[in-house]
């Protein structure tokens, strides 16, 4: 059986499939970690040789013009033999480094030399080759060694045809064996967390840089939200309350005129109704405006607003709120707004009979669930109602999860970090 | 008279027709977007097309487009526009193709009826109707506002009432003033204004707009 989740991270789609099956007894991952060392090492000696072949050259040649675009070239074939790097790793160890952003755009020969030689994330692919030839070779060395020869001082007692003279000799033998292959894969493990790190550091991209490159997306993205917000505000009073007022307008005029005509009362009456019925529709209008910009409930806090949403909630709906203390308002306000959303979906949309809407916050992350009993199916789709919701929660650095297999249950769970302000 | 609407808004549409159809006025079409405006006018000749800025699909600015494009083409047919807001940019768009039979006025002057109609006598008459906001604004904008701040208050006030298209019996009958005190108040601005003094009441309102756009 398996189970598919959603994540949202760093704006990619990230769907995780959780394994509920048996183990089986030999698992992957032990042996797919020494045939990665194995497999890498010749690799890595040819790489390294060409590279620093070739780079040499190019220094050399720096006399010339020649020099940089070799040295461009030499660059651009790192950076290369870095992504069948990144591939391999995240085959064989499971280790998924996102590519670093390609060098900037450029235009000609020359623009192109000059984005390759000033693109740092080709030094480093560079730096990672030099740098991983003898890392590689100890690798090996410790990872599968330990392995090898732990094996073979085990076995030098009764495979051997040269029998040691002394049986003291014998147990030592046997027991810095075993010795070496209790340790084994400690030291695997090691070595690869060894091998992955370098892979992260020099061919992943630059932490603070892709850091950088989340915050100016996601300003971008707020930035636009805001001004669509306020747009969809402004949209909303014009053709809404301001034109309902000026019609409730409209309608009183009306009655003045049928009172210089000398209507009969009931004409008159009808017309006053009118107004009124008119005022009553654009008062309610406002009201629901104002409730969408900021509910008046929040300020009471997060679990009395969510109250009065399940409150209104045409499926039943169950609250849960454990909160040792308040969120920050846009926090609140988020997550309130993200509850309501997801609220409207399960009553729209998933034929559910009762939901729940869980909300806590520990170890400063404050955790939305809100989940359903309809018939499942959610998903993320560009430019719909999730899609837009995720964007939203990520411009806090939050996250939108949704498990939502066909037949139901749906459960989306938003997760925003919500550090103590001191 | 008879009068085209061309408004997205149901309540105001069916609204602003009771009150014209109370007061005597052909309403021979009712609608909603700008080609059937366009169409509407072409095939009714009405005296006067009363149009809102903002009309489906886009929401911006598709019913002054086509106010500009019937005045253009129809030359006949008065153009009120009939807005929620002010917005000078489209004042000045309106006005570039001369001042006669346009008029802008915001939706709540339909209250009051008495001058809603007036304005709407005057636009299809090849007069001018622009809302006292309207006014406001191109006085708050305008270049010339030492100018503007050599005239006595009596004087702006005139000034004013001119701007938006009245004559000198309406400004006299607003003011409470004699029509000869009005034209006195009316020469005098038009010295100060360095301003040749026209007497068609129409062309007045012109040569008043361009200077205050100018």
């Amino acid at each position: 059986m398996c189970r598919r989740s959603a994540t949202v991270e760093n704006g990619r789609m990230v769907v995780k499939v959780m394994s509920v099956a048996p183990r089986p007894v030999l698992a992957r991952r032990s042996w797919t970690g020494p045939v990665y060392l194995a497999l890498v090492l010749p690799l890595d000696v040819l790489t390294a040789l060409l590279l620093l072949v070739a780079g040499l050259a190019s220094t050399v040649l720096q006399l010339t013009p020649l020099g940089g675009w070799l040295l461009a070239l030499v660059l651009r074939a790192a950076s290369g033999l870095g992504g069948r790097r990144r591939a391999l790793a995240a085959r064989l160890l499971n280790e998924h480094v996102p590519a670093p952003p390609p060098p900037a755009a450029s235009t000609g020969l020359f623009g192109w030399r000059r984005a390759v030689l000033t693109d740092p994330a080709s030094w480093r692919a560079l730096a990672y080759a030099l740098v991983k030839l003898p890392v590689a070779i100890v690798s090996l060395a410790l990872g599968v060694g330990c392995y090898v020869c732990g094996v073979v001082l085990l076995t030098y007692f009764p495979v051997q045809e040269h029998r040691p003279d002394h049986w003291r000799a014998i147990l030592v033998r046997c027991g810095v064996g075993l010795l070496l292959l209790l340790l084994a894969s400690w030291t695997l493990r090691s070595v690869l967390t060894g091998e992955r790190l370098l892979i992260r550091t020099l061919l992943g991209p630059n932490l603070a840089r892709q850091r950088l490159a989340h915050l100016q997306e996601t300003r971008d993205r707020a930035v636009i939200n805001a001004d669509a917000t306020l747009r969809r505000i402004e949209r909303d009073l014009h053709d809404g309350a301001q034109a309902r007022l000026i019609g409730v307008g409209m309608h009183l005029t009306m009655v003045g005129e049928l009172i210089a005509a000398e209507a009969p009362p009931e004409q008159l009456r009808a017309a006053v109704d009118t107004a009124q019925d008119a005022l009553t529709a654009a008062v309610a209008e406002l009201r629901d405006l104002v409730r969408g910009i900021h509910p008046p409930v929040l300020d009471r806090g997060l679990d009395a607003a969510l109250a009065t949403v399940a409150a209104g909630s045409a499926i039943p709906v169950a609250v849960r709120a454990e909160l040792p203390r308040r969120p920050s308002p846009a926090v609140e306000s988020i997550v309130y707004f993200s509850a309501c959303e997801l609220l409207t979906n399960a009553n729209r949309h998933s034929g559910a009979r009762g939901g729940t809407v869980q909300v806590i916050l520990r170890d400063d992350v404050l955790r939305l669930r809100v989940r359903d009993d309809g018939h499942g199916g959610a998903q993320l789709r560009p430019g719909g109602g999730l899609a837009g919701l995720a964007e939203r929660v990520r411009v806090v650095d939050g996250r939108l999860m949704i498990d939502s297999p066909a037949g139901g249950p749906t459960t989306v769970i938003v997760e925003i970090p919500c550090p103590r302000t001191s | 008279m008879r009068i085209v609407i061309a408004e997205d808004s149901v309540i105001l549409r069916e609204g602003l027709a009771q009150l014209l159809a109370v007061r005597g006025h052909d309403v021979l079409a009712a609608v909603v977007d700008a080609p059937a405006l366009l169409e509407a006018v072409t095939s009714k000749q009405p005296d006067v097309a009363i149009v809102d800025i903002r009309l489906p699909p886009g929401h911006t600015d598709e019913g002054l487009r086509a106010a500009i494009q019937l005045r253009r083409e129809m030359p006949g047919v008065g153009v009120l526009i009939f807005s929620q807001y002010v917005e000078t940019a489209f004042v000045a768009e309106l006005l570039a193709g001369g001042s006669d039979g346009v008029g802008y006025l915001l939706k709540e002057r339909v209250v009051r009826l008495d001058e809603f109609i007036d304005a709407l006598h005057r636009v299809a008459a090849g007069g001018t109707a622009l809302d006292p906001e309207v006014v406001t604004q191109l006085f708050g904008r305008s270049r010339h506002r030492d100018q503007l701040a050599e005239l006595t208050p009596r004087e702006r006030a005139v000034l004013g009432l001119m701007a938006q298209g009245r004559t000198n019996t309406a400004i006299a009958a607003t003011l409470r003033v004699g029509e000869r005190g009005v034209e006195k108040h009316v020469t005098n601005i038009f010295t100060k204004f360095d301003l040749a003094p026209s007497e068609a009441d129409h062309r007045r309102v012109l040569a008043v707009l361009r200077y205050l756009q100018s």
